[in-house]
């Protein structure tokens, strides 16, 4: 508790900015948009904050450690289509497919973590290899097709009940939060975050000072990619159908929300809570903006700056916070 | 020391390159060929294309390759797939282009080295003249037409009270296909409106809009910002969540998904019978099944198949020397009602 207290104290207005710019935004949307405020409106941006959020919260703990990955959109979709194939025509139960699905993930994140921390790859590059890896992979594995997973209304429709039930109640919300939760106690709590902050404000000193820089590094990588399946499993229970060579974008966005939260870029500071404002500030956006009559080219337009302003805010607060702490 | 490597490695190239083009090119056997560029085998659309491609080759006998892109926008990578069809000196190319000003170069590159140009589903739209020798393909605008036709029997008694709305969602305003299947329908829709004595607005996109406001009818364009699940949803739902809308049109498989996946996010959903007209385009698993469950009035396919089978027909008619005027391939409306019947089934795809 007092952990928290704390927290809000030194982090804390940052995160009140972006909470603040939440709520005015969806109240501005509730004002003038055209039946926005509605509950069915809401289940739609929790719909489309799932699949978002997770790969968000995954690559926050990348991003913490002044790496990136960019494969997590196609690896998302990768991983869907190998389970949902596996699903079809393997006749697997899907169970085991969607513990197949955060497997595969899982898989790519490990090659991520390798390539990045053993044999020296600029993360950059690496995850940009793995995210055209995993587009062709995806390809192969589905034959170029895409992949069907099971309708609402067939047997195996219960695994849409983890996101939305029958009656329309947003099931997932819970499920990212329980998650949201658990990755704020592994970056907060356990000796993995620790090593994640250490990495990304001093690779070389936490090296020096004995952290086994190769291995967190790798398991950094490793988290990215379970959550980018578990990303996949949240894609296909709300969009059914899975196209190969698709995913592309989204890392991006993904991206774009863990930085609107207030992670920074260059490493060494983060918070899976920010993440999870910053990727609801863009799926309100993204829902709210049509509901306002805006033609599709000013809705990029309006994101766009939305972006490059909650950057800029962030990096004229760190400047004032320094030059602070210097004079005092 | 150095030198000498580089020129047995030189030399090995050379002595390999000879070696494949030896091989290469069709001199070793006498079949004609035919090479297809698709716009990818994304959509099981194509997997129906290849299929009707393939049944041709086979009666007419000439050889296929029918290749595409990774997705349908890897334009790039489609017109480097149309350069390697060019070298490989085919008796004839299929293409259906993505983008046709990427493809102008490679296209007037066939029409110098004297290859016959097929344009097949949507062609390559505004090529020059004499460069396509012909297209097969739907006439996406008579598609349009008919899927307003078919939509206007069943809202034509509610047009009567209030102002209702009519629904459109358009995958984009850019590719000539969609921009078609959408111009079709608004155009027909217009004008069934209008002789039953009422006016129409058309909003939502400028490129649409027909600059009457106030009309008794209005008909909404939703067009997302970009092609993902998520915006296409997010553009259906702005629609139905409007209280006087009494009809939607999905105008590809792309905007009929999207419709369907908006209205199961609606508590009680908002399309089917006696409530909103919900009208799609081609098919895929979820619109077969909303048809199925008669969520969707019905949908407008296109036939695939006989664009394959079509394209093939005029690239032997091209390497013969006959000529040949375009071929419409057809488009039809199907129901829950004549869905599995002999002439539908075959057109429809998972």
């Amino acid at each position: 508790m007092n952990d928290i207290l704390e927290n809000i104290k030194t982090k804390g207005m940052q995160k009140f900015i972006a909470l603040g710019a939440l709520i005015l935004l969806y109240a501005a949307f509730s004002v003038f948009g055209n039946n926005f405020f509605t509950v069915d409106t809401l289940v739609s941006i929790f719909d489309a904050s799932y699949y978002i959020g997770f790969l968000a919260i995954g690559v926050t703990f990348v991003i913490i450690t002044g790496g990136i990955d960019l494969s997590i959109g196609t690896v998302m979709m990768c991983s869907a289509i190998v389970g949902g194939t596996l699903y079809n025509n393997a006749g697997l139960p899907l169970w085991l497919c969607l513990f197949i699905i955060i497997l595969v993930g899982g898989i790519f994140g490990l090659a991520n973590g390798i390539m990045v921390s053993r044999l020296k790859l600029p993360p950059f590059i690496a995850t940009l290899g793995t995210m055209m890896v995993a587009s062709g992979v995806g390809s192969i594995v589905s034959n170029v097709q895409s992949t069907t997973f099971p309708m609402r209304s067939s047997p195996d429709g219960w695994y849409k009940d983890i996101f939305r039930t029958a009656d329309n109640f947003p099931t997932g919300i819970f499920v990212l939060i329980a998650f949201t939760v658990i990755a704020v106690i592994l970056l907060n709590k356990t000796v993995i975050g620790r090593y994640t902050f250490a990495i990304g404000s001093n690779k070389e000193a936490a090296r020096l000072s004995g952290v086994n820089v190769n291995k967190w590094e790798t398991v950094v990588y490793m988290i990215s990619g379970l959550f980018a399946g578990l990303a996949g499993i949240a894609y296909a229970a709300t969009y059914t159908t899975i196209l190969p060579g698709a995913g592309q974008g989204f890392e991006l966005q993904a991206i774009a929300g863990v930085v609107v939260g207030g992670t920074s870029l260059s490493g060494g500071v983060g918070s899976v809570i920010g993440t999870f404002i910053g990727v609801f500030i863009m799926s309100v956006l993204k829902i709210g903006l049509p509901y306002v009559d805006l033609q599709p080219h000013y809705q990029t337009l309006i994101t766009g700056i939305v972006v490059i302003g909650a950057v800029l805010l962030d990096i004229y607060r760190s400047k004032k916070e320094k030059s602070v702490k210097i004079k005092s | 020391m150095r030198n000498k490597k580089m020129i047995t490695s030189l030399l090995a190239v050379f002595i390999l390159a000879g070696i494949l083009t030896g091989c290469g090119g069709n001199t070793m056997t006498s079949q004609k060929t035919v090479e297809i560029i698709a716009k990818g085998f994304q959509h099981d659309f194509w997997k129906a294309v290849k299929k009707g491609a393939d049944q041709a080759g086979k009666d007419l006998g000439v050889k296929i390759n029918f290749v595409g892109p990774e997705g349908e926008g890897a334009i790039a990578a489609q017109v480097e797939m149309i350069n390697n069809a060019i070298n490989k000196k085919p008796d004839a190319i299929c293409i259906a282009a993505l983008d046709t000003t990427a493809s102008l170069d490679a296209v007037n590159k066939a029409k110098s080295n004297n290859i016959p140009v097929i344009g097949f589903d949507s062609g390559v739209p505004g090529a020059p003249e004499g460069t396509i020798f012909a297209n097969a393909s739907t006439d996406n605008y008579k598609a349009g037409e008919l899927a307003a036709q078919k939509m206007f029997e069943a809202i034509q008694g509610k047009l009567a009270t209030g102002n209702p709305r009519i629904g459109v969602v358009s995958q984009e305003a850019n590719s000539q296909s969609i921009s078609m299947r959408t111009q079709g329908f608004l155009d027909k829709m217009e004008s069934l409106i209008k002789s039953t004595g009422k006016s129409v607005s058309i909003v939502g996109h400028t490129k649409f809009a027909n600059g009457v406001s106030g009309g008794d009818v209005t008909i909404d364009i939703a067009i997302p910002p970009e092609i993902n699940d998520t915006q296409g949803q997010t553009s259906a739902q702005t629609l139905l969540n409007k209280d006087d809308l009494i009809a939607i049109y999905g105008s590809n498989e792309f905007a009929a998904k999207a419709i369907i996946n908006a209205d199961s996010a609606i508590s009680g959903g908002r399309i089917g019978n006696d409530k909103v007209v919900a009208v799609g385009f081609d098919s895929g698993a979820l619109q077969i099944d909303a048809i199925r469950n008669r969520k969707f009035l019905g949908s407008v396919t296109q036939d695939p198949i006989s664009i394959g089978y079509r394209a093939v027909e005029l690239a032997v008619k091209a390497m013969n020397g006959e000529s040949a005027e375009d071929v419409d391939t057809g488009s039809q409306w199907y129901t829950a009602d004549n869905i599995d019947s002999d002439t539908i089934k075959p057109l429809l795809y998972q």
